[in-house]
């Protein structure tokens, strides 16, 4: 009980660190580029056109009554979230080690602010991704998507993939430190994911028993939520909703005390 | 103030680890091999016992490598003894790398922000005590500039000036006061002096027995890691230079 009121007492103190952390990274990410924090927000537009044009006209996949650009489009955000913010929070304790070998600071927060990050540029994607949402579609296919009372759900479900992507960041972080041949092994267990998770194709070509792996994998259900929301306008089951959340919570705690069990350790390794 | 009980600090020796597939293959293979494993660590500190109270000014001497950094870092937090506990009441200010995090890409002014963040200040502290950080670096006029562009003597005075603009209860001192022109050194002494006269409790690492034996009511002689002597400032610092300049001397007569 203890530790978790210092946790919260350190989570305080240390915000203010947090976010300078996290206005550093943007700012040195933009340094120098003319237009500046709008490629947070071009970038993810210009990659997802790209995506769009190859899938959709290039290998015509489509499906009846889906608007297919959204749907690419809801998988797409969720995913580059996830894989900029573990491929951040790799280096997230390697790469601060000249700090953390210096000044005594908690080193919790390192993973945390690259996550944060990450999410700080996902809600960027949002902008282009609702635009798409609003202004793609034709009524008279039925693919039109109209903004509905679910929409208030969705926060719920970022909320859930954070968690988890956090979790992800301080179990990669961690194992890093040790052993730095994961910098290199994530890259192919992402490319991995991403063709196991159903982002540009539907579930449903797979055969039964393979859809039954697949709709285990976390961001699947992250995904397949917000799309229920956006496309369907259908409401996701508590049940599902609870579900992304629990994973989302469950892999944050497991994560977290991973690296903190091996937290004094760090500074042998590096 | 601070307590430090039976304090031992182990490290791995080399920079190669065990920390990849190929190193952990090699490893197996030569275990086959019986090959005898070299010893591949050594005690920085061992068994180390210091209790310093408040308002001391406690100086630590040794040769490098004797373990005085790594005995400012164990009691600064940073790292977790592998022998022995320490105990420290109050807040600590640690000057130990000036500029540890500093960014290179970002302005002296955003770096005033980062790094008074890393120190433990808030936002309101720093924006109350900028002008005061500015006006003692001399730093006015590159307020903007990207610290990566400044000189080296530039950086240490910006640093400084961010780490002494606590009060802190504790300070702990790593060979600083040499940062700086001829001007800066005089006024970082001074504010030196002003922290140890407001009843702050220092710990000094410095080569310059001189300045230990000025400002220090307490000195410890660090040899191996292991404390060789620990009393009263004169008393050590002469031993400890004796000793020294002994070893010279034979080595001397030898060639």
């Amino acid at each position: 009980m203890k530790t978790i009121k210092n946790v919260f007492i350190n989570f305080k103190k240390y915000s203010f660190l947090m976010k300078q952390l996290i206005i550093r990274d943007f700012k040195v990410k933009y340094k120098r580029s003319v237009l500046g924090v709008l490629w947070s927000i071009l970038y993810p537009l210009m990659v997802m056109s790209v995506m769009a044009l190859v899938f959709s006209n290039m290998f015509k996949f489509s499906m009846e009554g889906v608007n297919y650009l959204v749907y690419l489009m809801s998988g797409l955000i969720i995913w580059n979230y996830f894989s900029e913010a573990t491929n951040n929070s790799l280096t997230a304790v390697v790469g601060n080690f000249s700090l953390i070998n210096k000044v005594y600071i908690p080193k919790y927060i390192f993973p945390i602010a690259k996550c944060l990050f990450a999410g700080i540029n996902f809600l960027f994607t949002l902008i282009p991704f609702f635009l798409i949402v609003l202004l793609s579609g034709n009524s008279a296919e039925g693919t039109k998507c109209a903004i509905n009372i679910y929409y208030l759900l969705i926060p719920v479900i970022f909320l859930g993939a954070l968690m988890f992507t956090i979790g992800i960041g301080y179990f990669l972080s961690t194992v890093t430190v040790f052993l730095r041949d994961v910098l290199y092994i994530w890259g192919i267990v992402l490319t991995m994911l991403n063709y196991f998770t159903p982002i540009f194709y539907s579930l449903t070509i797979l055969p039964v028993w393979l859809q039954r792996i697949f709709r285990l994998n976390p961001l699947y259900i992250y995904i397949n939520s917000l799309r229920e929301i956006v496309i369907f306008g259908n409401r996701p089951t508590a049940l599902y909703i609870l579900a992304g959340l629990g994973i989302g919570f469950v892999t944050m705690i497991i994560g977290m005390i991973i690296f903190r069990k091996k937290q004094d350790k760090f500074v042998y390794y590096i | 103030m601070i307590r430090i009980n039976n304090v031992s600090m182990k490290f791995n020796l080399g920079v190669e680890k065990d920390n990849s597939l190929k190193q952990m293959f090699i490893k197996i293979l030569s275990f086959w091999k019986r090959k005898k494993k070299k010893k591949d660590y050594f005690w920085a500190l061992k068994d180390v016992s210091l209790d310093i109270k408040k308002g001391e000014v406690v100086g630590i001497v040794g040769t490098n490598g004797a373990g005085k950094s790594t005995l400012l870092k164990v009691v600064s937090g940073v790292y977790k003894p592998t022998e022995g506990s320490v105990e420290v009441n109050g807040k600590i200010s640690p000057m130990i790398e000036l500029g540890a995090g500093f960014d290179g890409e970002l302005t002296a002014r955003e770096n005033i922000y980062l790094n008074g963040a890393i120190l433990g200040y808030s936002k309101e502290f720093i924006d109350e005590r900028f002008e005061d950080i500015v006006e003692f670096s001399e730093l006015r006029d590159f307020l903007d500039v990207p610290v990566k562009n400044f000189s080296s003597g530039m950086t240490a005075k910006l640093a400084f000036s961010i780490s002494t603009i606590v009060d802190p209860e504790i300070l702990i001192v790593d060979e600083i006061l040499s940062v700086g022109d001829i001007k800066f050194q005089e006024k970082s002494k001074h504010k030196m002096m002003s922290m140890i006269e407001g009843g702050t409790t220092v710990l000094y690492v410095s080569h310059s027995l001189e300045s230990i034996e000025k400002l220090c009511t307490k000195v410890i002689w660090l040899d191996h890691g292991k404390v060789k002597m620990i009393g009263d400032s004169e008393k050590v610092c002469g031993a400890y230079y004796k000793e020294i300049m002994g070893r010279e001397k034979k080595r001397g007569k030898k060639e």
